[in-house]
């Protein structure tokens, strides 16, 4: 699926069991999506395994695994894991590195504080690609960023998996990144989506808890300079007393939230694409909730492909 | 008794492959999969493939380390095999080869409150627990698996001090013994003494044991099991030695010579005795018979190789033969 040289993913969250995702990638690949990105997190199953499932079952959609965070996983950990996904299933994986979310790597006992994180990184995806090319094997390595030192830092990277949606916000975050030296650099987005043919409730619940949970996490120079910060204060007061998401949600403005997730009825994503596109947008991961279900990855396979 | 397999994550993808297709059909018990630090190959991306690539063969790593990996990631990983297996799947967990912890700058003190440790909160974990720990080693604050673990994984103790192996008695669902054959018969019995303090049914427990076996198609063959012996002597802690019988100063040239020539100098440093007393090689129906024997002291499951012989192939091929006409 391709439209002005942008590739289209699906994000899965690895929470459900290995039968479901499998199911949903197979969907995926059927309906013509390019890629799936299977997500990593302390509270989900194990990213490379869930791959090598993925890859066992489908035949030709590039399967994305991450985001990876090299706090988690030591990098020779990784590079032997996509190694062997290779070897066993042919060149259809890329890695994407990052630090993670904050709060999930703390319950795991990872206090992203006590260590200079940006350099984990960056040391960890040198040392991933000289692994790769010792053994002779080339994938991309994106950089998923969201503030300014890390859209820099992926200069450095094959692409960057930008945590944005609005076109606003993307551009901005496209200047940070820009010069690269590369022509095949690729900027990407991965959002919290909904894209829908019929609306469903459920759905649209689950994507207003998903975009807050992205703008509240998102970097404060951020915030302060798209003039969210003031307006997202108290519930970011709330969450560091230990409210859960949902109890902060009533304190976070609709239209906040929606910079940061891609909302919208199937007969409105072709100029949304085309905008980004323009940008210089090559690459779409749709995130939680357009995955929630084969229903929903439809709606957005038939928005796709009706453009 | 069973036979199983035994890979290591620095065995060449094409050989785990050659396995993995063939594992079913030769009538292997099993596969282990042990995780060399720093190796070529990541286990639990490995153990995927073969669970992927076998139907009946149980699969197992034996063993990985909580030192090297964060203790989330052992237990979402471990969920995520056991279902992919459907219940095939067993984890091995042990502090690791001294040596590599040493290049790594960790050590094995207090491994015994870790293990236990550890064992104790992937149980936890795995019942869908909210859980809270502060230890030497790690942290957890109020994690929980979003994940649900639908499928119980099996934790097998790959561990060689005495303390340690009567742990894994008391808590584990299983034992990885290796080492030197006197060593085996008294590991086993400190095993089953956990097992005891603890009330537990020895038929609910399962021994497996893993000692260099090679088959010996020539005379010359014979070099391979002695580099095994090497490896092995080498990383060998002061307990496991005494329990053996074996002079530390025995072992002294060998990890002198390790250090100096790397394992082909140190192989010709092993004596005799020594080759006899912590490997088991000969014609396929030789290893097999002795591996048998091994059920004298308890054992339920042995594991074949690596090195296999100086042909790897073919060695598995005759000792699948070999096994299937003993029992």
């Amino acid at each position: 699926m391709e439209k002005a040289n942008i590739d289209f993913a699906v994000g899965l969250n690895a929470y459900e069991t290995v039968k479901e995702i499998v199911g949903k990638c197979v969907e995926a690949e059927r309906l013509g999506l390019d890629y799936v990105w299977i997500g990593d997190s302390p509270a989900h199953l194990y990213c490379l395994s869930v791959a090598a499932a993925v890859a066992s079952r489908t035949r030709k959609i590039r399967i994305g695994l991450g985001l990876l965070s090299p706090l988690l996983h030591a990098a020779d950990q990784m590079s032997g894991g996509i190694i062997s996904l290779i070897e066993a299933y042919g060149d259809r994986f890329e890695i994407c590195l990052g630090v993670g979310d904050r709060s999930q790597l703390l319950r795991a006992g990872v206090d992203t504080k006590l260590t200079k994180v940006w350099d984990h990184v960056l040391k960890a995806k040198r040392r991933i690609a000289r692994s790769l090319r010792a053994s002779g094997v080339a994938t991309e390595i994106w950089l998923g960023a969201q503030g300014p030192r890390m859209l820099a830092a992926s200069r450095s990277f094959d692409g960057v998996l930008m945590n944005y949606a609005s076109p606003r916000m993307i551009k901005w975050a496209i200047d940070r990144v820009k010069p690269v030296a590369r022509q095949d650099f690729e900027f990407g987005i991965y959002a919290p989506s909904y894209v829908y043919g019929r609306w469903r409730p459920q759905a649209y619940r689950l994507l207003r808890i998903a975009s807050a949970v992205v703008a509240l996490g998102a970097p404060a120079t951020v915030l302060n300079k798209f003039g969210f910060r003031k307006r997202l204060h108290g519930a970011i007061e709330e969450l560091k007393a230990g409210l859960r998401i949902e109890s902060v949600l009533r304190h976070v403005p609709a239209e906040v939230v929606d910079n940061f997730s891609i909302y919208t009825p199937s007969s409105r994503l072709g100029s949304y694409i085309t905008e980004l596109g323009d940008l210089g947008v090559t690459h779409i991961v749709f995130g939680f909730p357009q995955n929630l279900s084969k229903i929903t990855i439809r709606d957005l396979a038939s928005a796709l492909s009706n453009q | 008794m069973n036979l199983s397999l035994g890979l290591t994550t620095s065995s060449p993808f094409e050989r785990i492959k050659w396995i993995t297709e063939r594992a079913d059909d030769l009538g292997f018990y099993g596969i282990w999969i042990g995780e060399d630090i720093g190796s070529l190959q990541e286990v639990f991306t490995a153990t995927s493939l073969i669970l992927l690539g076998t139907r009946r063969v149980k699969v197992g790593i034996g063993v990985t380390s909580p030192l090297v990996r964060n203790i989330t990631t052992i237990a979402r990983a471990a969920a995520t095999l056991s279902e992919m297996g459907r219940g095939r799947f067993r984890l091995g967990l042990g502090i690791g080869g001294l040596q590599s912890l040493f290049e790594l700058g960790l050590d094995a003190v207090r491994s015994n409150a870790l293990m236990r440790d550890v064992a104790t909160l992937l149980r936890r974990i795995w019942r869908g627990e909210t859980v809270t720990f502060a230890g030497d080693r790690f942290r957890l604050s109020n994690y929980y698996a979003r994940y649900k673990a639908g499928f119980a994984t099996p934790i097998y103790f790959g561990v060689r001090g005495p303390k340690l192996l009567a742990l894994a008695g008391e808590i584990g669902d299983g034992v990885i013994l290796s080492g030197p054959k006197r060593y085996i018969e008294k590991a086993v019995a400190i095993v089953d003494q956990g097992l005891r303090k603890r009330r537990r049914r020895r038929a609910s427990f399962r021994f497996v044991v893993w000692v260099p076996t090679v088959v010996v198609a020539k005379k010359s063959d014979v070099n391979l099991a002695k580099e095994a012996v090497a490896t092995v002597l080498a990383d060998t802690p002061k307990a496991v030695l005494e329990m053996a019988g074996i002079a530390r100063e025995r072992v002294k040239p060998i990890r002198a010579m390790m250090a100096e020539k790397g394992v082909k100098g140190a192989a010709c440093t092993v004596a005799e005795d020594l080759l006899r007393e912590v490997a088991i090689y000969g014609s396929p129906e030789e290893v097999s018979l002795e591996l048998r024997s091994l059920e004298e002291y308890g054992i339920d499951e042995a594991i074949f190789g690596p090195p296999y012989g100086r042909k790897p192939l073919k060695a598995i091929g005759g000792m699948a033969q070999a096994w299937k006409r003993l029992i």
